[in-house]
């Protein structure tokens, strides 16, 4: 009965504990990113982020080994591999403030993607041999997971590897593989076995990019860019010491690595970023309909940064946030692509331009506003960002299953 | 950063589930709002006796002194009820207005409020001024006699005694009157969501001296102030309106067979419940935000309180008409609980400012 419960003489005891802010130390830690990003990050690589130029992969092994010089390319990683250690706040500060300062997303395939996946089912041999060339960007990583047949359905895939004496020899085609023209290694899902269930007899092998019968073809995108590929292997010979774990527990490791994956999402950092600049454009064009398009949004930006802030206070008190997470992978992108349409509204007549990825040449501009000329392309290019971690179509069967229980 | 409810919170809490859960049945409500009378007073002298009447007063004033968080979960497990009885006219809009004042005899008041024994309406509204409250033309003349009319005085026929918003020499003032007194006509209504309020017209109804409780830019401020208290604890409810239209609508769809199954098992039912739950949630974190800064000192302690309210505004209304439409005929039967829901989503984007309102107020 209600009236069993004693009610609590709180005015003694209770002071409110409930606090958004940062504690002494985690503002410390800020302020030393903030440091970081004014003095170190590598001024070519701001100036064409800042101007919508596509990076090179100079550009960007310049951005990783600046990154690794400071210690910080181990960012989610346990100190024992030689990470950082840093707590779920401290993550979400690097994160939020690197996404504030308007830097390229980094690159997850090595550090975020393969290496927790190394350290947690693979030997010492190859904990020694790959993760630290990981840490210090000496090795560039990419995914392959999907197939042309296998998408959200990634469990379908049908590369296969069979193994002959001490090599496994792979043949198939993995695809929507992002920025294999640079890589050096390939991580990859490919079946060992097709007598069971579909996620059975799957296994994770590290193939080098450079192994005879390995074929990268560009696909373009329609914003015009060459960001990602197929990837052809027709009689590839894998070493069988390059296999991670046990053959035919793929799956599993698949699944720890999408776990992994989750954090900084949401992009709130990014987002507020593009939202601060959108702010000011449309402060200056008196179009009452866009300004409440842009207030909404700030509204939902807002609940978003909240949200994920719960998320991590759950997790810091020892919680484990699980499928409510997946609210940031759909609430997060369906922001940065909204915010991008708003860009390309607030260009007006100007969102017609298309300078291509590499920008308008400094000294010969079409008229009109200078964000114009980029919009069109991050409107386009950030299309794939509902698709890619597990479609946020995806993400809702997700939820339904797990938290609603349907 | 800690966004953790206390355990003395959590405690609270399942106090209020308890309690709605063994004593505030939908059916039993709805008899009520089918009565003659607007709420059961039955219910509000339990609220006083398990202390919940005196829950967010100040320590001076007897109270608990507790603060936007324990009232915000309070009106979240309402919201989840449909709770009609007036807490929000006579604690939150009457109560907390006269113990953040200078009245001299408010003490006695709040004594007779937290007993349950008294209510106080606040009126703060009149015809055609819109969501401004600042602009009044009900006076206080010399003779210290107030003329004029107020519109949706909450609960304002059950009132003991009537906080009025007036002029005083064209400046603004709020003043403490008798319901009983001479010249005061009062006229009720019930609301959409089952509760009621009045038109109230003072005609030379005279009232002390003292009773002009405060005026000029300290008036303004303290009005200004529980409003946007008002407007928390009713997006609170409101808060608890989309959590339990969300968890309505599963267990519904899970027990509902059609073509041989649970309707639970379509995808596209799925989806939008996702979605219902995705909201939901967003308006929690806002939530969030709203109270915990409403009680800093600072210029902008009211802008989250405006986006909270912009943002349930639009996403509650949206989310407890998903619940009817998932319903199906169930829905949209007065008998079922659920589109009481609707009903209290649209009463509550209706008061103290709608979405479009706060989304200006948040942004300017």
């Amino acid at each position: 009965m209600y009236n069993e419960v004693l009610f609590y003489q709180s005015k003694y005891i209770l002071k409110e504990i409930m606090n958004i802010n940062f504690s002494k130390d985690d503002i410390a830690f800020r302020d030393e990113i903030r440091e970081w990003l004014a003095n170190d990050y590598p001024k070519h690589v701001k100036d064409k982020t800042d101007n919508g130029i596509a990076l090179t992969k100079d550009d960007l092994t310049d951005y990783h080994k600046a990154l690794s010089k400071k210690g910080w390319m181990g960012y989610n990683w346990p100190v024992e591999y030689g990470g950082t250690g840093w707590s779920a706040t401290q993550l979400y500060i690097f994160n939020k403030e690197f996404g504030l300062a308007g830097c390229p997303p980094l690159l997850a395939f090595g550090v975020s993607m393969v290496a927790p996946v190394i350290w947690t089912f693979g030997n010492e041999e190859q904990k020694e041999r790959f993760l630290p060339d990981i840490l210090e960007f000496n090795t560039w990583w990419c995914q392959g997971y999907s197939e042309p047949g296998s998408g959200s359905d990634l469990a379908s895939l049908k590369t296969k590897a069979v193994l002959e004496n001490d090599h496994y020899i792979v043949n198939g085609a993995k695809t929507w593989t992002t920025l294999a023209q640079n890589a050096d290694w390939i991580f990859c899902l490919v079946r060992t076995d097709n007598s069971g269930i579909k996620q059975e007899g799957i296994s994770f092998l590290l193939i080098d990019m450079n192994t005879p019968g390995i074929e990268v073809k560009p696909i373009i995108t329609i914003d015009g860019e060459h960001e990602v590929n197929s990837v052809f292997f027709s009689d590839v010979k894998v070493p069988v010491e390059n296999l991670v774990g046990e053959e035919g527990k793929g799956w599993t490791y698949a699944k720890f690595l999408l776990a992994h994956e989750r954090f900084g999402i949401a992009s709130v950092g990014a987002s507020m970023r593009q939202l601060n600049k959108l702010k000011e454009i449309v402060s200056k064009l008196s179009n009452s309909e866009l300004q409440k398009k842009v207030n909404e949004l700030e509204v939902s930006l807002s609940a978003l940064e909240i949200t994920e802030l719960r998320l991590l206070s759950a997790l810091e008190n020892g919680g484990h946030p699980g499928a409510e997470s997946s609210i940031l992978k759909i609430k997060g992108t369906e922001m940065q692509q909204h915010l991008s349409e708003l860009f390309v509204e607030a260009s007006g007549e100007y969102a017609v331009m298309y300078p291509g990825p590499h920008g308008y040449n400094s000294n010969d501009k079409p008229a009109g506003p200078d964000f114009a000329a980029n919009s069109l392309s991050a409107f386009l290019n950030l299309r794939k960002t509902s698709i890619y971690g597990g479609s946020n179509e995806i993400q809702k069967n997700i939820i339904s299953k797990y938290v609603l229980g349907v | 950063m800690d966004l953790n409810y206390s355990e003395e919170q959590v405690m609270l809490r399942e106090q209020i589930q308890k309690f709605c859960e063994t004593e505030y049945d939908f059916y039993k409500r709805e008899a009520v709002v089918k009565s003659s009378e607007d709420f059961d007073p039955k219910v509000w002298q339990l609220f006083a006796d398990q202390g919940w009447l005196s829950m967010p007063f100040s320590e001076d004033s007897g109270g608990f002194g507790f603060g936007s968080i324990e009232l915000s979960i309070l009106f979240e497990e309402f919201g989840k009820s449909l709770v009609i009885e007036p807490y929000l006219a006579t604690i939150v809009l009457s109560g907390l207005l006269l113990d953040k004042s200078p009245y001299a005899d408010k003490n006695k008041l709040i004594d007779q409020i937290c007993a349950g024994q008294i209510h106080i309406s606040l009126a703060y509204a009149e015809v055609d001024k819109g969501y401004d409250y600042l602009s009044v033309n009900t006076t206080l003349n010399d003779e210290f006699c107030l003329n004029g009319t107020k519109t949706l005085v909450l609960n304002g026929a059950n009132a003991n005694k009537i906080i009025v918003t007036c002029s005083k020499n064209d400046q603004f003032g709020i003043a403490i009157v008798d319901a009983d007194a001479e010249g005061v006509s009062i006229n009720s209504f019930t609301t959409i969501d089952g509760q009621s309020c009045a038109e109230i017209s003072f005609e030379n109804t005279k009232i002390d001296e003292s009773g002009l409780i405060v005026t000029g830019s300290d008036a303004k401020n303290l009005l200004n102030e529980v409003i946007n208290l008002a407007t928390l604890c009713v997006s609170s409810e409101a808060v608890g309106c989309m959590e339990s239209c969300y968890l309505k609508t599963v267990e519904y769809t899970k027990g509902r067979e059609q073509f041989g199954q649970p309707i639970s098992n379509f995808q596209v039912l799925q989806h939008r419940m996702v979605d219902m739950f995705v909201e939901s949630e967003l308006s929690k974190s806002l939530l969030f935000k709203a109270m915990l800064e409403i009680d800093l000192d600072s210029n902008e302690k009211f802008k989250h309180v405006s986006a909270l309210k912009a943002h349930i505004g639009k996403y509650g209304k949206l989310s407890a008409q998903d619940a009817v439409q998932l319903h199906g005929g169930m829905g949209v039967s007065d008998e079922m609980m659920i589109g009481h829901y609707l009903k209290k989503m649209v009463a509550i984007d209706a008061l103290f400012g709608n979405a479009d309102y706060h989304l200006k107020k948040f942004s300017s």
